[in-house]
């Protein structure tokens, strides 16, 4: 049993090694100069510099308006995503309507389309409507595919409440939209916090449509890291500090919810293990 | 004290796709009246709570209340109270939240509502428990919860769907007696469905028999239990059931078994019948209906006696352990009263 159990130790020490391996070697690498990156072979103790980091903050590179420019398309996709996403996914959980297994295959479906294959209609139909580069075109693009991802997880969530909560909230005079908001959200408020956190996640980390369809006056974090790999030269070491920099939120955002995502990602598991 | 109401269901169909769950119920329950409905499990007894309380649409037929149709209202402009079976209580509020829910979504001043809750809370004897959440009570506790959450509003129409199924045996018994007092003090119209006769029988003024999506009897229970009004309910309640035999009427005379039954009554026209006597009715004797003995099961109190009957088991409920053994020889008799008579194809009484 106790070899057992060092075994599983090991194997969890090796995956997780693999597993955070690229983080840990960009983090080691934003502290590097340039020179001690190109070393060969690869320099594990060096003489640690700030250097990069100065660059990217407040440097002539300076990756903050970036910064920002994600955190306004991400916070906006993510608002109005759960803004439109929380109600349609109760709608499909709960309610009868014409049509509901067709829609919401449908929402699955959408999200079945690889992404690139999409970038030339999205251009042009923002092209069209002066869009491109603009955080209105950016933030309803983002809208296609963030929403069916969070539509699809909410239902999971709503259909883990059982339906006689509604019923008797129903029978208590709450109606459809009070029984919604007293009783059914507040239940829901681990799979909320959950998509919301996903979606916030994926609209932060894209890169695709990001570039294509924005890019100057819209150029958020990962597209402007992009620009320290050009045909002359890559700043590994800027590159790195500035992933680092795009990775923090994503890192504390993780940890926050560390608890609600774990339960997360077990919804439906076990009938009724999802909740509480 | 509340202004109860009397409801009624007229030809409530009820389909599920192609299959039909209700089948044309009829029910007609006075103010203030504990009336059960009971049934095994499928019946259609919870569908019927469950369209009185509007959380389910019917095909055909009408519900009134106080002979206005409510069939077109929602659950929550029927004036209706439900406690379910798996109580259904709010698990991110307290106790009293949960209590003060039906009173805040009618926008109740906030004096009133507390003085509504406490009065609710002590009568279902839950008032040192309201700070709590439903995690944190017993399954008891939570079930009076339930129950004060459906008394504080007062409504015209109280619906219980299997209220105690989810306790234990003991706590059960004493519930019981609780609901069956706390119903007659606020005087509402209660509908309680339950699969449990025992339960049906100790608290309903009347019961609605269930089977198959079809009112099979309506009566008193002491009505149901006397005078099954077919063979289906006979087998149904009591317990054990009424032992069911085939027999036969002949010149007006009933035999089973070959053996002639003396009736306190004619039994009707000639033909093929189906006898049916309580357990407690028949006694071991050395004249009647020939059988054997099978097995004697003591249960303490009484004894229940297995008699093969024609290849058929009769079940006998004796107050003592009988001297008997198994394999003997018996014969069966029971007083001329106690004989039911069905007709054999109909299934109805005689």
């Amino acid at each position: 049993m106790k070899i057992r159990r060092a075994g599983m130790l090991v194997l969890a020490l090796v995956v997780l090694a693999g597993w955070a391996f690229p983080v840990l070697w960009a983090l080691l690498t934003s502290f590097k100069t340039e020179r001690d990156v190109l070393a060969y072979p690869p320099k594990l103790v060096f003489t640690p510099t700030l250097a990069n980091y100065s660059d990217v903050l407040f440097g002539a590179a300076t990756l903050l308006p970036n910064l920002w420019s994600s955190f306004v398309v991400a916070s906006l996709a993510t608002m109005l995503t759960m803004l439109i996403a929380v109600p349609a996914a109760y709608a499909l959980a709960r309610l009868e309507f014409p049509a509901k297994r067709g829609t919401g295959f449908y929402v699955l479906a959408t999200q079945m389309l690889p992404p690139v294959g999409l970038i030339i209609p999205y251009y042009l139909v923002l092209q069209r409507l002066s869009a491109l580069d603009t955080y209105s075109g950016l933030v309803v693009i983002y809208l296609t595919f963030s929403l069916p991802f969070a539509i699809w997880l909410m239902v999971s969530y709503f259909e883990d409440i059982p339906r006689e909560m509604e019923e008797a909230a129903l029978l208590d005079r709450a109606g459809r939209v009070r029984s919604l908001w007293y009783v059914i959200l507040p239940q829901a408020r681990g799979g909320i916090a959950v998509t919301t956190i996903f979606v916030f996640l994926n609209a932060w980390n894209e890169f695709l449509f990001a570039v294509v369809l924005g890019g100057n006056r819209v150029r958020t974090v990962t597209v402007a890291m992009f620009n320290f790999i050009s045909v002359e030269q890559t700043l590994w070491a800027k590159l790195a500090a500035g992933a680092v920099l795009a990775m923090a939120p994503v890192v504390v955002l993780g940890l926050i919810a560390q608890r609600h995502i774990v339960k997360g990602l077990t919804v439906g598991a076990v009938k009724g293990g999802g909740r509480r | 004290m509340t202004e109860s109401a009397s409801v009624s269901l007229e030809g409530i169909v009820k389909r599920h796709g192609a299959v039909t769950v209700l089948h044309g119920v009829d029910l007609a329950i006075a103010p203030g009246e504990f009336f059960a409905l009971l049934g095994p499990s499928g019946s259609g007894k919870t569908t019927t709570l469950r369209i009185l309380a509007g959380l389910e649409p019917h095909d055909e037929g009408r519900v009134t209340m106080d002979g206005i149709d409510v069939t077109q209202r929602g659950p929550g402009d029927r004036d209706v109270a439900m406690v379910f079976q798996s109580y259904a209580l709010y698990p991110h509020m307290s106790v009293y939240d949960n209590i003060a829910f039906p009173l805040r979504m009618v926008a109740m001043p906030r004096a009133e509502v507390d003085a509504a809750v406490r009065d609710a809370a002590v009568r279902v004897r839950i008032d040192h428990l309201l700070d709590r959440r439903p995690g944190q009570l017993s399954g008891g506790q939570q079930q009076r919860c339930a129950l004060a959450r459906a008394i504080v509003r007062k409504p015209r129409l109280f619906l219980l769907d299997e209220p105690l199924s989810n306790l234990d045996a003991k706590l059960r018994m004493e519930t019981r007696v609780e609901l069956r007092k706390l119903q007659r003090s606020l005087g509402v119209t209660t509908v309680y469905v339950t699969h449990d006769q025992e339960e049906a029988m100790t608290m309903a003024d009347r019961i609605a028999v269930f089977l198959d999506g079809r009112i099979a009897q309506v009566g008193t229970p002491h009505e149901i239990f006397e005078r099954p009004a077919s063979t289906p309910v006979a087998a149904f309640i009591g317990s054990p059931p009424m032992n069911l035999l085939p027999g036969e009427v002949h010149r007006g005379r009933l035999s089973v078994a070959g053996t002639p039954l003396e009736l306190a009554r004619h039994p009707g026209p000639d033909g093929p019948v189906t006898v049916g006597v309580r357990p407690g009715a028949l006694v071991l004797s050395d004249h009647g209906i020939p059988g054997q003995i099978y097995l004697v099961e003591d249960l303490g109190e009484t004894s229940i006696v297995d008699v093969q009957v024609e290849g058929q088991l009769v079940k006998i409920r004796t107050p003592h352990r009988p001297g008997v053994h198994e394999s003997e020889a018996v014969h069966l008799s029971c007083a001329g009263s106690a004989v039911h008579v069905f007709d054999r194809n109909s299934g109805l009484r005689r």
